[in-house]
């Protein structure tokens, strides 16, 4: 099955050789956020969700936001977002 | 109606990422929305909503309400309705079929007529479907076929048939067999006391053993005979005797101690093997015995033991006088065993008759005794 992220994985030939099968994330006109590889929910508001990646946690803000999805590897966010943050 | 099969959960409780967090690892949430820090709905698959539903009270968190949605649950409910309504149906019509018929008899008013007597007419003679029994049939039936019976009246209750009936009044020498009461004993009739029943003896007659005592009949004034219940109490004198004889000159027999013993083995019953010692006793008597030698029945032999014991005989003279306190006290004892249930000893006494060197004592002890009684069939 095609997978769009996996594509782009390949395309960049990733020449510094970095670690790129922890996360991805995908912010949809700031309606919709898609994350592949979450380890576990942290916090969950409707102003703030965060939850953990490897080595990392990502919270993000917004407003009325709801998960639309939540799965073993994946989660699925709606409402309006306004910041996603890596720390 | 919206056709996916989701389950929504309202759960009340602290640490709910943590929760959630495990929950995804086993089923896939949808919809999680936090209302409040202890408050947040979420939907899973119907299918696996009582999975979820588990796992929620295994951690005790309050599930405040679960609703299900889609096309299953409703399929699910339909058929859960019409299975009630299956149920309900086949009910009723098991209960309509079985309400047809009389399940329980029940019968009133008995006095001395037996319930199961009634009953089991009742059921041989008519159907148990309630729509072919008459009752007015059943209670011409009773009053024909059961002359105790004054007055029959039955319903139909539910499925009872209530049978209430009325017995005649009957004086209660008119139940109970009709034999005449009959002497169990020879003696002479001391007392009468009649119950019921027409004498046959009077005070003073001798009877014996099986002669009709009391007939079970009266005969009123216009002459009818009536059967009635022969009862009286009888008491009679019973002259119970025993005795001994006594021999002036008898020849006693005795074993002197000697025995011979002699033995043969059979098989099909001819002899094999046979051990004779010489007999020379000129009195004896055998005892013989015959024992198995084998257990099987293939080849059954036998061994047949025969032991000759010596007798020799002596003549012994006794005088009556001598021996007869010995000779009164034999013979009381069998005049003893003749006394069964009396009721008062009267009278004891002995007579001795001395015939030609013999003596016989005859002891005889009288007692009043009823002695009415019913032939045994």
């Amino acid at each position: 099955m095609f997978n769009f992220l996996n594509e782009i994985k390949q395309n960049l030939k990733n020449p510094q050789g970095l670690d790129l099968n922890g996360f991805n994330i995908i912010n949809l006109s700031g309606q919709l956020l898609y994350v592949e590889g979450h380890l576990g929910l942290v916090m969950l508001s409707k102003e703030l969700i965060s939850f953990k990646v490897k080595k990392a946690v990502i919270m993000v803000e917004g407003r009325d936001m709801i998960l639309s999805e939540l799965s073993d590897n994946t989660i699925k966010i709606t409402g309006q977002i306004k910041k996603v943050e890596q720390i | 109606m919206r056709l996916k099969n989701v389950t929504k959960f309202h759960i009340c409780g602290l640490n709910q990422e943590k929760l959630l967090s495990d929950l995804c690892k086993k089923f896939s949430l949808t919809e999680i929305e936090r209302n409040s820090k202890s408050d947040t709905t979420f939907k899973c698959s119907f299918f696996e909503h009582k999975k979820v539903e588990k796992i929620l009270r295994e951690r005790n968190v309050k599930i405040e309400s679960v609703s299900h949605e889609g096309l299953a649950f409703k399929a699910f409910q339909i058929l859960g309705s019409y299975g009630l309504i299956a149920a309900a149906l086949l009910f009723s019509l098991l209960y309509a079929i079985q309400f047809q018929f009389v399940l329980q008899y029940e019968v009133l008013g008995l006095d001395k007529l037996e319930r199961s007597e009634i009953v089991s007419f009742v059921k041989s003679e008519f159907p148990a479907s309630k729509s072919k029994i008459d009752t007015e049939a059943v209670e011409t039936a009773l009053l024909d076929n059961f002359d105790e019976i004054s007055f029959a009246s039955c319903i139909i209750k539910g499925q009872t048939l209530v049978i209430n009936i009325k017995e005649k009044v009957l004086p209660d020498e008119m139940y109970g067999e009709f034999a005449p009461l009959v002497a169990k004993k020879d003696g002479r009739i001391s007392e009468i006391n009649l119950i019921s029943g027409t004498l046959r003896v009077k005070v003073g007659d001798f009877v014996r053993a099986g002669d009709v005592l009391v007939e079970p009949f009266t005969i009123d004034t216009s002459g009818e005979q009536k059967k009635v219940e022969a009862r009286a109490e009888i008491l009679a004198e019973v002259y119970n005797e025993g005795c001994a004889d006594h021999y002036e000159t008898y020849i006693d027999v005795k074993r002197t101690g000697r025995k011979i013993e002699q033995n043969e083995i059979t098989l099909f019953g001819l002899s094999i093997y046979s051990f004779k010692e010489d007999l020379n006793f000129q009195m004896y008597e055998v005892e013989e015995e015959e024992i198995d030698l084998s257990k099987n029945l293939f080849l059954p032999f036998k061994m047949k033991k025969s032991t000759f014991f010596e007798l020799e005989q002596h003549t012994i003279v006794s005088d009556f006088e001598d021996v007869k306190d010995e000779f009164v006290a034999k013979a009381k004892e069998k005049a003893l065993k003749n006394c069964e249930n009396y009721d008062l000893m009267k009278e004891e006494f002995f007579t001795l008759r001395h015939l030609a060197g013999v003596t016989i004592v005859n002891f005889c002890i009288i007692t009043e005794e009823e002695i009415g009684g019913y032939e045994t069939k």
